[in-house]
Formats: structure tokens, C-alpha cells, sequence
């Protein structure tokens, strides 16, 4: 997923779901992304309005498919 | 009467807590302000009422020990009436914590607070509807400015126990 | 009886449907400044700003008070009317509440009502109150969680992440409230690794304030060893402490205007904290050190571990006298450390040492009530910390030809 894009969440893996869907991104969430930070750093995305803050590592794991 | 204010991080948990019992505690714009909670005590309906401001969590399954510091005092005051405090713009995930506790049997008050935020956001919310379907008080507050808490806290005796069966038959058409 | 996560959420979207409505939402200028803030191309900057501006309004505000008022306060009518009035029928107790009947100004007296309440309220007040202001702020707009998206990169290199910033903020004005606020971090190793680099290597609000006004000009390199042992310890333990280093994962709340009600009550509740248990154990601290001069304590403990002070960390013997002041308040240590004569390169690494020496009493305390392991731990490392890094200090003292 790139910078600024939108789209709606298809598939979290695991066990991220969990934790992730407490946090309110979940299954067809539309979530855009706010930033990503330089080597490798955190990225922030905006879901209903809020805006939270994961690690990439986490953030490779939630499947977007973007609007175009 | 026992009170235990719960809901994510901040929510506005501790301004609550200050409104209602003029115990002061530090209280910010971060998650994760309060890591250990603070009793205090207020008088609502001619009643003596203990009101603890727990330390905020996103679901009863902790990640952090801030977080089990607040599901531990859920376990440990088993009669208490849970006010859980939900950021209203973000009412969906506020409400999956609140099904939890709901769940494990306590009398629930859904405080929907940051309200005046959420209606700038465009958000509308309807009360009465909610409260009929999850069968529990629900008030709609602005803490900062001391909005609903009066309200919130003369509703806190009515408050029960609610099966969650009942309420998923409540709330009309699969999804 | 429960449900299970997906009929819950399940549950949820049917309640949601019926109850809320989403309206057109417009953008807001705030919106707009909570992005700028948070972008690396925008944020960075900002943050370089932001430190800037608070280091110059702190360095300002309190020398404005202490050195255009409280300075002129205590020297000229203060020590001199404890000096003339105080009764000295008995010499030790005269050397304990005045101290030096001859200095000539508040840090050399020495005496619990006169350097003791100097310190406390002629230079920490101010600076304290000034910090507490500008952290009240921070906090209450909303910037820190921004900070801690844009710096995570960097504490993940130690074994933390971004939120890792919050405690290390919050440590600069107390390091009390500072480990108080590592519970918010996930594993145990994160908070073991955060605590013991708080506990060694932040100086507090009181320390810094001091610091300004007795060693301003070498100030910034006596951080600059703090900042660059804070990341090289990490950097080691993060490798040697088993456990995990999750990322983050939080928040970003909007920004909002801070209340002046509120505001005004965080200071004052902090205020209230400094008087009532900081002034205290400054007083204490000097009421210890002069005992234990009287006794003779002090210079025994200074000839004795004279060797490792003179040759391995290269300042005089008479810095012990402050270390052990700095038990109770570090401060009071580098308040002491002012008068002793010795070079400025000497001072440099006497102040470092007192910074990354024990923790004063109260964050001991704290550390203790994090478990007995975290204590000795983080002892164990200190320990390590102070012979090597203090070692270290000095070899690049030696280098550098000011040793």
C-alpha cells in the first residue's frame, strides 16, 4: 500500500486481528494512509476518522484493496 | 455503592473521575496518562458512591501492566457498576469493550463522552435507540467542560445486568 | 455467557447500523496541522524546532528569575543576616544551618538555610515551574504521541519503541513519574531496558535547572555524553536482555486545545509534589553531608577511594563529598560540585558522573516497587555503566588534551 492511498481492509493475518480490530481497523474498514516513516519506520493510518500508529512489520500484514 | 470507570485509553477516563469527585488527577492528551489507579469518593442520589478511575485497555485481554492493572480491579470488585467510558467518535471499537463487560455480568452506564467532538466530526448518534438495544443507561457527556455528568451520575442506579443474548435479539437483521 | 471476537464485532455492526449515522465531515485546520506534524518531511523539522524553542524559553525564563532576582536576593540580604544573626554558641550547629561564616555567596555557605533553600528555591523553582508549563502543554495539545511516531525508527535501534519517548519526557522533569509511566510499555525487557537507562541517564527538571545556572557554558556536553550513553547503553542491553521489542502500536489522538483550568491544576499539582517532598530532602541532603563531614566520614571516604577518582576518572578526590549528597538530591550534588576547584573539563565529568550515578532516593524507591529484580538490575548495570563510561569520559578528556 502507498503513501496517501485509500481502500478498504480485505484480510489482517493472524493473530493481529485481534489486537488490531480492538483498535477499530478491521474486515471493510475503509483506512487510508497518512504517512509512512523513512527506513523502515512506523506507518500511520486513518480508519473512521482516527488515526493510529503501527509498525511496518505489522502494517505488511492487514491486506488493502485501494480504490483507484 | 462501588463505581469503576473503565474504556480505552484516552477517553477522558481521569476527567471523569475529577468531575466526579474533585480528587485531582493528572489527566493529558496521550494514552497511557494513568498506570495506576486512584480511588475517590462522591455522593450521587443521597448515596455514598467509590469511584475508581482505572487504567485504560483496549479489550479484557491485557498487553501492557497498565492494562492489567484495570482488568484486575474489574476481577477483583465484583459488585461494582461499570461506567464505560467511549470516545463517541469511535464508538464501534468503545462498544466491544463495553459487550465485554457486559458479558462478564456487571450493570454497565455507557458514558459516550468526547460528544461535542464527535457531533463536530458529523457523527450522529441515537441515544435513545442505543440504550434500548443494549438495555443499559447510555449518557452522552463532554467531560472537559462537565457536560452529561450529572446526568451520568444519577443514572448510575439503574443500571443491571444485561444478557448479551437479549441484546443481539434486540438489535434487529443479521448483518 | 460470551461471545466469540467475530460475533461480537458481528454484533456490533448490526447495533452501529441502527444507532449511528456518519455526516459529511469537513477537514479542519487542525486535521491539517496534526498531519504536517506527523510527516517526516514536515515533522522532523518541527521537532528540531520544538526543542529548540524549549530549551532557549527554559534556559531564559529561569535565569531571568534566578539570576535577575533570586541571585541578588539571597547573597546580599539573606547569607549575610544568617551569618551576623544566627547565634553561634555552638560552632557545629552554626556550620550545619549557616555553613561558612566568610563565603560571600549561597552555593559556598553550605548551610541548610542558606545553600539548602538557594538550590531549592532560588534555581530549581524557577526552572521547574517553567518545565512543568511547557511539558503541561505538550502534553495536553497532544504533540507527544506524534513525537513518539516520529522517533520510534531511532528507539527501535535499542530495543524500544516510539513510546519509549513519553517515560524519557516525562523523566526529564522527575524521573518518579518517568518509571511510573514504563508501564505503558508492552514486555518486560522494554520496561527493564527503559528504566534502567531513566534511572542512569536522564537528568531531572531540578538538575537541569541547576546545571543552567552553575555550568552554562558546558552544559550542552555534559548532555551530549547523557544522550550518547542513553543510546549506547540501550543499544548494548537491548542485545544481551532476552525478550521481545514489539512494535508499536497506538493512538495518534487529534489535537486539542489545552484548558487553562486544567493546565493550571497539572502545575499545581506538580508544584504542590516539589514542595512538599523535594525541599524537604534538599534540606536533608545538606543537614547529611555537613554531618557527615563533621564526623569526618567524608574525607575518609574521599582518601580511601581517592585512586579511582584521581586516576581512572580523572577529578579531584573532595567529588566524593557531592556523590554521596547526590543519594538524596542531585542538585544539592551539582550545587557542590560548583565550588570544588577544579578545571572545566574536570567539572564536565564530575557533573556526568553525579547525572549517572545512583538514582536519587525517591526514583530508588520507585525502582523498588517495580520488583526486586528490576532494582538489582538495573543496579548491576549502573554499576558497569559508571566505572566504564566514567572511564570513558575521561579517556576522551585525555584525547582530547583538557584531562
Amino acid at each position: 500500500m502507498d503513501y496517501d492511498d485509500k481502500g478498504s481492509v480485505k484480510d489482517i493475518e493472524g493473530d493481529l486481528q485481534d489486537r488490531l480490530a480492538c483498535m477499530g481497523i478491521r474486515k471493510g474498514k475503509t483506512i487510508r494512509m497518512i504517512t509512512r516513516q523513512p527506513i523502515k519506520g512506523p506507518v500511520v493510518v486513518e480508519v473512521d476518522g482516527a488515526d493510529t500508529s503501527l509498525g511496518l512489520e505489522m502494517a505488511k500484514k492487514i491486506l488493502v484493496e485501494t480504490d483507484r | 455503592m462501588k463505581v469503576l470507570l473503565m474504556g480505552h485509553p484516552n477517553v477522558g477516563k481521569s476527567v471523569v473521575f475529577n468531575r466526579f469527585t474533585g480528587v485531582d488527577v493528572i489527566t493529558s492528551n496521550y494514552p497511557g496518562t494513568t498506570v495506576e489507579y486512584s480511588e475517590g469518593s462522591m455522593r450521587a442520589e443521597g448515596e455514598e458512591v467509590t469511584v475508581i478511575d482505572v487504567p485504560g485497555t483496549f479489550s479484557l485481554e491485557p498487553k501492557d501492566k497498565a492494562e492489567e492493572v484495570a482488568v484486575e480491579m474489574l476481577e477483583k470488585e465484583k459488585d461494582a457498576v461499570v461506567i464505560s467510558v467511549v470516545d463517541a467518535s469511535k464508538i464501534e471499537r468503545g462498544l466491544y469493550l463495553t459487550l465485554e463487560i457486559i458479558e462478564r455480568g456487571y450493570p454497565v452506564v455507557l458514558a459516550l463522552n468526547m460528544w461535542d467532538m464527535a457531533k463536530h466530526k458529523g457523527l450522529n448518534i441515537d441515544v435513545n435507540r442505543l440504550s434500548e438495544i443494549l438495555g443499559i443507561p447510555v449518557v452522552p457527556t463532554t467531560a472537559v467542560s462537565g457536560e452529561g455528568i450529572n446526568k451520568l451520575a444519577s443514572v448510575l442506579k439503574s443500571a443491571r445486568p444485561v444478557e448479551v443474548e437479549t441484546i443481539s435479539g434486540r438489535a434487529g437483521g443479521r448483518a | 455467557m460470551s461471545l466469540t471476537v467475530d460475533e461480537r464485532w458481528d454484533l456490533i455492526d448490526r447495533i452501529s447500523r441502527e444507532t449511528v449515522t456518519v455526516g459529511e465531515y469537513k477537514e479542519t485546520l487542525t486535521d491539517v496541522i496534526g498531519e504536517i506534524t506527523i510527516k517526516p518531511m514536515t515533522g522532523i523539522p518541527v521537532v528540531i524546532a520544538s526543542l529548540y524553542l524549549f530549551w532557549s524559553i527554559f534556559g531564559s525564563f529561569a535565569g531571568f528569575f534566578t539570576d535577575g532576582f533570586f541571585v541578588k536576593f539571597f547573597d546580599q540580604y539573606w547569607l549575610p543576616w544568617w551569618q551576623l544573626h544566627f547565634p553561634d554558641t555552638w560552632e557545629w550547629l552554626y556550620y550545619i544551618v549557616v555553613g561558612d561564616p566568610l563565603a560571600d555567596n549561597c552555593l559556598e555557605a553550605f548551610g541548610m538555610l542558606t545553600s539548602g533553600l538557594f538550590v531549592a528555591i532560588g534555581v530549581v523553582l524557577p526552572a521547574i515551574f517553567i518545565f512543568y508549563l511547557m511539558l503541561t502543554l505538550l502534553e495536553d495539545v497532544g504533540y507527544l504521541p506524534r513525537l513518539a511516531v516520529l522517533i520510534d525508527t531511532i528507539l527501535h535501534k535499542i530495543g524500544l519503541h516510539g513510546y519509549a519517548i513519553v517515560p524519557t519526557i516525562l523523566s526529564l522533569g522527575c524521573n518518579v513519574p518517568g518509571v511510573a509511566a514504563t508501564r505503558i510499555l508492552e514486555t518486560r525487557k522494554e520496561r527493564f531496558v527503559m528504566m534502567t537507562l531513566l534511572a542512569i541517564f536522564v537528568p531531572c527538571g531540578a538538575q537541569l535547572g541547576i546545571m543552567q545556572q552553575v555550568i552554562p557554558e558546558t552544559m550542552g556536553l555534559v548532555l551530549l555524553y547523557l544522550v550518547i550513553g542513553y543510546f549506547v547503553t540501550g543499544f548494548v542491553l537491548s542485545r544481551i536482555i532476552p525478550g521481545k521489542s514489539p512494535e508499536i502500536l497506538m493512538d495518534v489522538p487529534p489535537y486539542q486545545k489545552p484548558l487553562l483550568r486544567n493546565v493550571a491544576l497539572k502545575i499545581w499539582m506538580r508544584m504542590r509534589e516539589f514542595f512538599t517532598s523535594a525541599i524537604p530532602f534538599v534540606l536533608l541532603g545538606v543537614l547529611m553531608v555537613n554531618v557527615l563531614y563533621l564526623a569526618g566520614f567524608i574525607q575518609w571516604l574521599s582518601s580511601t577511594l581517592s585512586p579511582l577518582f584521581v586516576y581512572w576518572f580523572g577529578v579531584p578526590e573532595a567529588t566524593v563529598g557531592p556523590l554521596i549528597a547526590a543519594f538524596l538530591r542531585k542538585d544539592l550534588a551539582v550545587a557542590q560540585l560548583s565550588v570544588i576547584e577544579m578545571t572545566w573539563y574536570q567539572m564536565v565529568t564530575a557533573v556526568v558522573l553525579v547525572s549517572i550515578y545512583f538514582p536519587c532516593l525517591a526514583t530508588f524507591i520507585m525502582l523498588l516497587r517495580e520488583g526486586w529484580t528490576e532494582l538489582l538490575g538495573s543496579l548491576a548495570v549502573l554499576i558497569v555503566v559508571v566505572t566504564v563510561y566514567g572511564g570513558f569520559v575521561h579517556l576522551v578528556g585525555i584525547l582530547a588534551g583538557v584531562a
